[in-house]
């Protein structure tokens, strides 16, 4: 086990190098410039060539690399052009939003999706069945940021109930209670994501039942639930739980949407804005923490087979 | 024993009344305005951002201000004078002004402040550019020098868009080019920088030693009273959002709402309605510099002449009530307002116009035209000339790009032909754009040329108006660029909030303002 985790921890560096050396080459590549963003509209040629070779934004390409690579390994990912503050530290901020709401989400997510796939498969062909699928396909289709603006309106502005947008930090005044901040945005983001993992459960434990296993299970006479539990249940969740870990890892950056929709300080709004705004240390950031992020959770993702399934080797 | 019963009940009403003067103090309370984004650096001088500008405002001030009329008021300026037929300057300063830092602004401070904006400021050269020195002559007193004399000066001085915010000297000499830091963002506006939370707000907090003007406010002029204890301006990109949050009273204020939502929102009692009564105007830039159009003034006429503006402004802005198809560059009541060469501004005549285009020797070449979506407006327009361009059989060929791209792209004469983009409004013709002959577009035609010149020496307004008129008329003559025509962007507040007077202010500011 040991050995593997160390394995795959090597080959997870060589990927973070070489999506480094992309990420930064395809934002440099894209056109457009920071400094006239920060200038506005009416910035001369030579305001703007001041301001680049202050923040050493004329410098070749690679030489700019090698520095951002070198501080990065230290941990250091350098200053955001606009915030003026270390991009470490916008991203922690963002991260706190991202990952409450990517948890909050997944909660969600395994509450609706996995009981009702269950029962959407026990039922197969039922009209229960046929509804629950039916609200499944409604939930996926319905685009998120008309979900979001529809339950900002009931919710907030007509019954008042929960706030329309924001998120203060759940260590700032107020505490655990801005959860209900995340409410919300949490219900909109799990709608199409329970959807996918309720039908997933439902086809995973469709094509279970049918297995030789279970059918010797059902001819020694075992109670019928005692067979979903233990023989089909426990099966079926090995694709799900893969599933989940994309399904978490996805949040981070589907969460844009529903992050622009709700005004939440996350990672997702953040990435997008600081595209616009060509936030080159800022961008890159955020998305070496992603790819950081999604090679972590598919280490876990890997590591949790095992204990699901005993028969899986990790080599 | 009288006297301790005196005691008691001066002490106990003494008790009553530090509460009270808490309770008041604490009565201001925090006033939450929905932005469209995240500003860049605050740094007023450099940048022309509105984000920056709005939020700014109420930090760093400006010797001049503009009071309803357009008309540039002292701010922390007293008095002036004006020696030598218009080429010496000098201004004399309010006494006992505070930086948030609780120095007091001198001479030395405004002295340090131009030196900088003249070098760096986004709006600095025209009136530094011909500043031979800018001198402290008195604790109180600055005296500027010019080579000739500028009529504009006071109006180039009395805004915080890329303009002259008073800094303390040391942190104006020693920013660069580079925007200040935020620990440097000292000013002596009624609220003062407290905290940017990248991503959540920028925060500011009521400034205690703040020395408001006397006379009675008018638009920026005059009096600045701090009523909120903080004011915090929170990005909300979504316009659906902002709007639902201030019905909700999570937001106070919410800026620019879009025009579809404008009828609704009028019936609505939980929102109020302000529409910044100052117009913007889309501009379509035509390159002077390179292409098919750099000098071909008969191909540019027929081009306008192809036009519908109200049909673009309609698409774009959707009900009456904001926007107004008129080809005054200054709007309607204003000083400058004139009709000269307007009669060009929309015909909708694709025949002549494509009659004029032959003539022009156009031959279907597409023109490039730039546009960014990041300002739907702009798409619209563009989307509905490109049309209008077509039945006059001119063929128009869009490049859509983002607004970064865009900047970066039509600094570039090459690649493109006409760039759309807006403008917000400008009190005085010098503060325009296309006046000045090196930005993208670069209209610098011997005819324009003269005219600048003639401009900028003439003092009074009635002359400047007359030169105005010529520059108006030489506008729609050679068509550096098209106006679209005037478009009244709106906000939404809160009903609770208090003291809106329907002005002229083209940005939202909060001072003298309250919660009832």
């Amino acid at each position: 086990m040991w050995s593997f985790v160390l394995k795959r921890a090597g080959a997870t560096f060589v990927t973070l190098v070489a999506a480094s050396v992309l990420i930064f080459a395809f934002i440099h590549l894209v056109p457009g410039d920071p400094i006239y963003v920060l200038l506005g509209d009416t910035a001369t040629p030579e305001q703007v060539d001041l301001v680049r070779h202050k923040l050493g934004l004329d410098e070749p390409i690679v030489l700019q690399y090698l520095q951002w690579a070198g501080k990065a390994l230290t941990g250091d990912l350098g200053q955001s052009i606009f915030f003026q503050a270390p991009v470490l530290s916008v991203i922690a901020d963002g991260a706190e939003t991202s990952l409450l709401l990517a948890t909050i989400t997944m909660v969600w997510v395994v509450l609706i999706g996995v009981p009702i796939g269950m029962v959407a498969a026990m039922r197969q062909g039922s009209w229960v069945d046929q509804t629950l699928s039916g609200i499944a396909m409604l939930m996926a289709s319905v685009p998120t940021f008309w979900v979001g603006l529809y339950l900002i309106l009931i919710f907030a502005a007509w019954l008042g109930w929960l706030p329309s947008s924001g998120y203060p930090s759940i260590f700032e005044s107020g505490g655990l209670g801005n959860l209900r901040y995340l409410l919300l945005p949490s219900l909109t983001l799990a709608a199409p994501n329970a959807a996918l993992i309720l039908r997933l459960t439902r086809a995973s434990m469709l094509d279970v039942s049918r297995e030789d296993y279970v059918r010797t299970a059902r001819a020694k006479g075992i109670r019928p639930r005692q067979v979903v539990r233990r023989h089909i249940l426990r099966n079926a969740l090995l694709a799900v739980v893969s599933a989940f870990g994309f399904t978490f890892a996805a949040l981070i950056s589907e969460a844009v949407v529903t992050e622009t929709v709700f005004a939440l300080p996350g990672i997702g709004r953040l990435v997008v804005q600081s595209i616009l705004r060509r936030d080159y240390p800022v961008i890159q950031g955020i998305i070496l923490v992603i790819v950081v992020l999604y090679l972590a959770i598919n280490l876990i993702v890997d590591l949790s087979y095992r204990l699901l399934d005993p028969r899986v080797e990790l080599e | 024993m009288q006297s301790k019963l005196k005691l008691l009940t001066g002490g106990a009403a003494a008790v009553a009344a530090a509460l009270f003067l808490t309770a008041q103090a604490s009565a201001g309370g925090m006033f939450r305005e929905a932005t469209i984004g995240e500003p860049p650096p605050l740094d007023v001088m450099l940048t022309t951002a509105d984000v920056a500008s709005t939020i700014g405002e109420h930090i760093f001030e400006t010797l001049y201000a503009f009071d309803a009329s357009f008309v540039p008021q002292p701010m922390l300026a007293e008095s002036d004078r004006l020696e030598d037929g218009g080429k010496t300057i000098i201004i004399t300063l309010r006494q006992g002004v505070m930086f948030h830092n609780g120095k007091e602004m001198t001479a030395e401070d405004v002295v340090a402040s131009m030196k900088r904006w003249g070098e760096f400021g986004s709006r600095g050269k025209l009136l530094m550019e011909n500043a031979t020195s800018v001198e402290a002559t008195g604790k109180y007193e600055v005296t500027l020098k010019l080579s000739a004399p500028n009529g504009a000066w006071k109006t180039l001085i009395a805004d915080v868009n890329g303009g002259l915010g008073i800094y303390p000297a040391e942190i104006a000499s020693k920013a660069g080019s580079e925007p200040i830091a935020q620990e440097d963002y000292i000013g002596t506006g009624p609220y003062k920088f407290k905290e940017w939370r990248p991503n959540r707000y920028v925060e500011l907090e009521r400034f205690d030693g703040y020395k408001s003007r006397s006379e009675p406010a008018s638009s920026y002029a005059g009096a600045r009273i701090a009523n909120f204890d903080t004011v915090r301006f929170i990005p909300v990109p979504d316009v659906g959002t902002r709007v639902s949050g201030v019905q909700a009273g999570d937001y106070d204020y919410a800026e620019m709402i879009s025009g579809d939502l404008y009828d609704t929102l009028s019936q609505d009692p939980s929102v109020v309605i302000q529409r910044r009564e100052a117009p913007l105007f889309g501009l379509f830039f035509m390159n002077s510099k390179d292409g098919i159009l750099k000098d071909n003034f008969k191909l540019r006429r027929a081009i306008q002449m192809a036009l519908d503006k109200s049909q673009a402004l309609r698409v774009a802005f959707g009900p009456e009530d904001l926007w107004k198809a008129q080809g005054s560059v200054f709007p309607e009541g204003n000083f400058f307002y004139s009709t000269a060469g307007t009669e060009a501004y929309s015909q909708h005549d694709p025949e002549a116009a494509k009659a004029l285009a032959k003539e022009a020797g156009y031959d279907g070449t597409p023109i490039r035209l730039l546009v960014s979506t990041n300002y739907q407006a702009h798409y619209d327009e563009a989307t509905v000339f490109t049309q209008q361009l077509a039945e006059a059989g001119i063929n128009v060929q869009m490049i859509v790009v983002d607004w970064a791209t865009l900047l970066k792209m039509r600094g570039q004469p090459e690649q493109w032909d006409i760039f759309v983009t807006h403008h917000g409004f400008q009190p005085d013709p010098a503060l325009f754009t296309f006046m000045n002959a090196s930005y993208p577009g670069w209209w610098n035609s011997p005819e324009i040329n003269a005219l600048r010149e003639e401009l900028s020496v003439s003092v009074t307004p009635e002359a400047r108006k007359a030169v105005w008129e010529k520059v108006q008329a030489l506008f729609y003559g050679q068509v550096p660029a098209m106006k679209v025509g005037d478009a009244y962007a709106y906000d939404i507040a809160s009903p609770k909030v208090k003291g809106f007077a329907k002005s002229a202010d083209y940005r939202p500011r909060f001072w003298g303002l309250s919660f009832e």
